[in-house]
């Protein structure tokens, strides 16, 4: 390849590119396949996932009750029991942990390209400390009696407020500086916040700090269709605009901040918009479903080994595994010490470590 | 004729100036080098050329429109900037680079026009056997390559390059010159590079801007411009600067020995 420079112009134009073209072709089709493949997969999986457990339900029990419910039709007599435990309990259970694992995924792949680091996850702002940090505060001043619904009310204005707080300090620093600030200062406010809630901790008779302590954990026990509604509607919006913004976010991932802006994106608007529409989806998921860590650190990452790093196939890909991580992590946990039920964030952190571990190592020799 | 006009640029970071009063013009198929010592201000006035810094007053205009108050999207189709490194933790392939290049000009998806596109300037680079490759796989002549291809995927009317050959050895340095110069030569765009190596730049390029703390301190032909009064003042080394016919040598004063 020995090639004095317009030399090298000219007889590279003559060469035949075919080659390479064809591969590209082959390579979309493969991409293409591999979302259908997998989000179909999820979807048969959650249907199944729904049927597992004490109760005697078949899949055929699940699909007719999406089919009745679907429909509006009258429910049968003899089915009216399988009918209440699958779409009472056993289908908001499972959507609740399917939409949450996608909104952490769909969080963490955001701002990982924008922050520009594999390492962060939609709790690198120190959302989840201060959401815990409100919930407690809550249940501390109610003396552990724990109204939910002003718990989760408090736990989201907490961990939006500690984010802003974030992002609008870290904004305030010249844009070369942006990315270490908002990872320093969300270390700063995760220690903060975790000493605070300590401290309640401290202070707090027995019950308190049992109404605490199962705040933390992060769970779908006791979820119901309105979870659901919330975290989907919340996904679904945040998804149609990440998805806009998809060609901004590989510009700002894989060609830097500055280039980025010299390829026509708005840099300051889209990062303060996405990382802010990423601690939204956070916080949500924290506030109703308590700490939940790893999907958003790992779904993004299983997808990225499957589906390559361009974020207009990364983004829905992510989405979808997330949901299947936490979905199964959830199956998972009611039945690995049945009757007892895993709280979904202990059995999330005893798996995502190990699998987190594993591609760190893993990570360098892909090329 | 189409052309770039730089009208009395201001910049400042923080409450120190870093450009003042930078006024030029260059004409389609302009090569013009930008020279100056480290921390003259060459680097932080391409940037302000490419938008990555906006500066405090000043105004940037080709073909009579003001590039800095166009939308993002289209002065990114007017003016492409090869930064002096890409690249950090993620990477792409060297074809999924190059369609970066085509941002300002897709909406969501490339169609086939910005892949047939993306694969003529990867063939013209001579690029088209790393296509599939990691650019961190890359050597550093071949990586800066790719940035420049991902430029030129822009279709841009004005080329700015900071620094690009930097970090090249002597065969890439002179590869890369070679290959800006012919693109400039065959589609007539205007080019602007920062560049240390003087005698480079005097044989590349037609038209010289020295900059001097953030000032021009010279501008012209590399001929008129690169005089060795001017140069030692400016780079505070003595230099001799011997002008032939196509380029200007020069250099230190002290490699210069009584037997030569």
């Amino acid at each position: 390849m020995n090639m004095t420079t317009e030399a090298a112009v000219m007889t590279a134009e003559a060469a035949a590119p075919t080659r390479s073209r064809r591969s590209r072709r082959r390579y979309l089709r493969i991409r293409a396949a591999s979302l259908i493949g997998v989000t179909a997969a999820t979807a048969v999986l959650l249907v199944a996932y729904v049927a597992v457990g004490s109760g005697g339900i078949a899949i055929t029990d699940v699909a007719r009750t999406i089919w009745i419910g679907g429909t509006g039709r009258i429910i049968p007599a003899d089915f009216q029991r399988t009918y209440d435990i699958v779409a009472g309990l056993r289908l908001p259970r499972v959507l609740v942990a399917a939409a949450a694992g996608a909104a952490l995924s769909l969080a963490g792949v955001v701002m990982q390209a924008i922050l520009r680091n594999p390492l962060v996850s939609p709790f690198t702002l120190g959302v989840s400390p201060a959401a815990a940090f409100g919930a407690a505060l809550v249940i501390v001043l109610s003396g552990g009696a724990g109204n939910g619904f002003l718990a989760t009310v408090a736990a989201f204005v907490t961990a939006a407020a500690a984010a802003l707080v974030v992002l609008g300090l870290a904004h305030t620093k010249s844009s070369g500086q942006i990315t270490a600030t908002v990872l320093l200062l969300g270390i700063a406010l995760t220690q903060l916040f975790e000493a605070a809630t300590s401290a309640m901790q401290f202070v707090a008779d027995q019950n308190t700090l049992a109404a605490i302590v199962r705040w933390t954990f992060g769970s779908v026990n006791e979820a119901t269709w309105g979870d659901f509604q919330a975290i989907g509607i919340v996904t679904v919006l945040s998804a149609v605009i990440i998805m806009i913004n998809a060609k901004h976010l590989n510009a700002i991932a894989f060609a830097g901040e500055d280039a980025a802006r010299s390829l026509g994106a708005n840099v300051t608007l889209i990062r303060f918009g996405l990382i802010a529409l990423s601690v939204l989806l956070a916080a949500v998921v924290v506030s109703l479903c308590g700490v939940i860590g790893f999907v958003g650190l790992v779904g993004p990452h299983i997808a990225r080994l499957i589906i390559g790093p361009d974020h207009r196939h990364l983004v829905p890909f992510s989405i979808v595994t997330g949901a299947l991580l936490l979905a199964t992590a959830d199956t998972v946990g009611r039945i690995v010490l049945a009757p007892i039920v895993v709280p979904v964030g202990i059995v999330i952190a005893v798996v995502g470590a190990p699998l987190f571990i594993y591609l760190i190592l893993s990570r360098r020799t892909t090329r | 004729m189409t052309e770039l006009t730089v009208d009395k640029i201001n910049f400042f970071h923080g409450r120190k100036q870093i450009l003042t009063d930078i006024s030029f013009t260059l004409s389609a198929g302009d090569f013009c080098g930008l020279l100056g010592p480290n921390g003259s201000g060459k680097s932080t006035l391409t940037k302000v050329l490419a938008r990555v810094h906006r500066p405090r007053s000043g105004d940037v205009r080709y073909d009579d429109r003001s590039l800095l108050r166009l939308p993002r999207r289209e002065s990114a189709r007017l003016v492409a900037y090869v930064p002096q490194s890409g690249g950090g933790e993620f990477e792409l392939t060297v074809r999924d680079t190059v369609m970066l290049g085509r941002n300002p000009r897709i909406r969501i998806r490339p169609t086939a026009d910005d892949w047939d596109i993306v694969e003529d300037t990867i063939d013209q680079l001579g690029l088209s056997e790393f296509a599939d490759r990691q650019v961190g796989s890359l050597s550093g002549g071949q990586a800066q390559r790719v940035l420049i291809a991902r430029a030129l995927a822009q279709q841009p009317k004005v080329l700015l390059l900071d620094e690009p050959t930097s970090a090249l050895d002597l065969r890439y340095q002179i590869e890369t010159l070679s290959l800006v110069k012919s693109i400039i030569d065959r589609d007539r765009i205007i080019s602007l590079i920062a560049i240390h190596d003087l005698t480079h730049a005097s044989y590349f390029c037609n038209q010289v801007l020295v900059l001097e703390d953030g000032s021009i301190a010279v501008a012209g032909s590399p001929q008129e411009a690169l005089s060795p009064v001017d140069l030692s003042r400016i780079y505070g080394i003595e230099v001799i600067a011997e002008r032939r016919p196509a380029r200007v040598d020069v250099f230190p004063a002290l490699f210069e020995t009584p037997g030569d």
